[in-house]
């Protein structure tokens, strides 16, 4: 039984539908029309069609393929990691927060800081005259790696990831933690089940959901990195840290390859349907 | 023994993750001959010089710019999502449109990196004359925020007993009137959730920043990083941090405030959506 009728629904929905196609439908519409034809900046208003030679140009470059292997290795060990880290906290930890919610606040602070922000901070962090990072591993061990580097810089990138944002995979998995009734696990602790057993066969299965749905989120976010690679790095580290995001900024912004960094973008963007897609039928068909 | 445990993670977590901004708060205590000679976590002699110079340097790095336009496109950012989502909300909650299409639509908006359409929406608001200013900038923090603004109202909505709009309407109130002076006001917690939180996202953003704003509408994120680039004698460490921690407090004051109802709407829109 609907209140509102569907005149005044669609009434209702109209501003935010209009809003939607002026901001993405139509840049959706120009990326596909620019994506199969030939323009620069000086014909920026008139490109001619000229069929698929721009995906072709992405696809033959090894420059594309590198990046997207970065994002899909970037994304997968940075939610794993967030997700293990964030699990362990949320358990272990649960009996102290529960008591004094306050401490939520300290752990929650690195959610509130910009991603850019944090890039620039660990600028200094690592800066090896001024960042306190190198200056105290000189101190106790007499050497500090180099942590910008091409060989280091994705480990160095994913740790930055994975300390800023283990608190959302937390916060999650802490509320998904407190949801679990005490009744539960008071029945299993009566059949003779030790901390270890509620664990794994009562706590750990009905938080299975909230894991799995943590991850993707994380996967997602950490597959399209941006902010933080860009301020910490600039991309440099000799091109080993471009993630996609990054290689469509500089395929526009730096070579001014527009055909090219269009079709790049409707690649990710038709791998990104496809991936939603799946989750989404995945989802579904769990919940029958 | 394990309660002292679990202190002891809990305080290794907290300094771990908040290690950059503590290292950054620090840094921008100490002077700079402190700055040349002891690079670790102690302040021997405390000064406020940093955050001096930098409020005070107003020609080559306006930093009340940079802040203000954070502010005022961070404002339209979150105004515009909620004047656009509040009613579709209610239609989406009370009303048979809009749940085949639109909600999953843009509830998976939030899943697509939006890096894709930021080089037509560049083109676009270069015919438009909107790139370069606060306005342009704040419909599309607008659009970053619609997705979580959505699914939060929707199901702030949708936990009203509908008998509540349902005998207004028999009064002979107009679906808008019901909206506005029945709804709103009993969904005000999400509303101000839904600021609070988009407000922070809309503060933090930075590709968008970077890429649609080159002098005049440069909001903080982006600003500080100029900070680092344009100091040709190398960066100054102390002026820097002062700069990033004056750029992270608003947000950072805010989340601290508003911490509950913040873990609540992260919760509550990850796994509702």
């Amino acid at each position: 039984m609907a209140i509102l009728g569907k005149t005044h629904g669609r009434l209702f929905l109209s501003p935010l539908a209009a809003f939607l196609l002026l901001f993405l439908g139509f840049p959706a519409l120009v990326n596909l029309v620019y994506s199969v034809s030939t323009v620069s900046f000086e014909t920026l208003r008139s490109p001619t069609l000229s069929g698929f030679g721009n995906y072709l140009t992405v696809v033959r470059d090894g420059e594309f393929w590198r990046a997207f292997g970065f994002s899909l290795r970037f994304g997968l060990l940075t939610a794993l990691a967030e997700c293990l880290l964030g699990l362990f906290l949320a358990v272990f930890l649960a009996p102290l927060l529960s008591k004094r919610p306050i401490l939520l606040a300290p752990l929650m602070l690195p959610l509130m800081v910009a991603p850019a922000m944090v890039g620039l901070m660990y600028r200094l962090v690592l800066h090896e005259f001024a960042g306190p990072v190198p200056y105290y591993l000189f101190e106790w061990f007499g050497d500090s790696p180099a942590f910008l580097d091409p060989q280091t810089a994705f480990w160095t990138l994913a740790v930055v990831e994975v300390l800023q944002w283990t608190p959302f995979a937390f916060l999650l998995f802490y509320a998904a933690y407190l949801a679990i009734p005490d009744a539960l696990r008071e029945a299993a602790a009566l059949d003779g089940a030790g901390a270890w057993k509620i664990l794994r066969f009562i706590e750990l299965p009905l938080m299975m959901p909230t894991l799995v749905i943590a991850f993707f989120i994380r996967f997602i976010d950490g597959f399209r990195v941006f902010d933080n690679i860009y301020a910490l790095t600039g991309a440099g580290a000799g091109g080993s840290t471009t993630s996609l995001s990054m290689f469509i900024y500089q395929a526009f912004f730096k070579e001014g390859a527009i055909g090219k960094a269009v079709a790049a973008s409707v690649i990710l963007f038709i791998a990104s349907l496809l991936f939603l897609m799946s989750l989404n039928r995945l989802a579904r068909l769990r919940r029958r | 023994m394990v309660a002292v445990l679990r202190w002891i993670v809990f305080a290794v977590a907290a300094f771990a993750m908040n290690f950059p901004v503590i290292v950054t708060l620090v840094t921008s205590f100490k002077s700079a001959r402190e700055l040349s000679s002891n690079p670790g976590l102690t302040v021997s002699a405390p000064t406020l010089a940093n955050y001096a110079s930098v409020l005070a340097e107003t020609e080559r790095f306006n930093i009340y710019n940079y802040l203000l336009n954070s502010l005022v496109a961070s404002l339209l950012g979150t105004g515009i999502a909620i004047v656009l989502t509040l009613p579709a909300a209610y239609a989406v909650a009370r009303s048979e449109v809009g749940q085949r299409l639109l909600l999953p639509l843009v509830i998976n908006l939030r899943a697509l990196p939006l890096v894709i359409f930021a080089i037509p929406l560049y083109m676009m608001y270069q015919w438009l004359g909107l790139l370069d200013t606060r306005l342009g900038l704040g419909l599309i923090l607008a659009i970053v925020n619609i997705p979580l603004a959505l699914v939060i109202l929707v199901n702030a909505v949708n936990d009203i007993s509908p008998e509540l709009d349902e005998a207004a309407m028999m009064d002979g109130a107009s679906p808008l009137r019901v909206m506005f002076s029945i709804v709103r006001p009993v969904i005000r917690p999400a509303l101000v959730t839904t600021f609070i939180f988009g407000f922070i996202t809309a503060w933090n953003e930075f590709l968008f920043g970077l890429m649609l704003t080159t002098a005049n509408a440069v909001p903080t994120t982006v600003g500080a990083s100029f900070f680092f680039a344009a100091s040709g004698g190398g960066v100054q460490w102390g002026t820097a941090s002062a700069v990033m921690i004056l750029g992270a407090l608003p947000p950072a004051l805010l989340g601290l405030i508003m911490y509950r109802q913040i873990s609540g709407s992260m919760t509550a829109g990850a796994l509702k959506g």
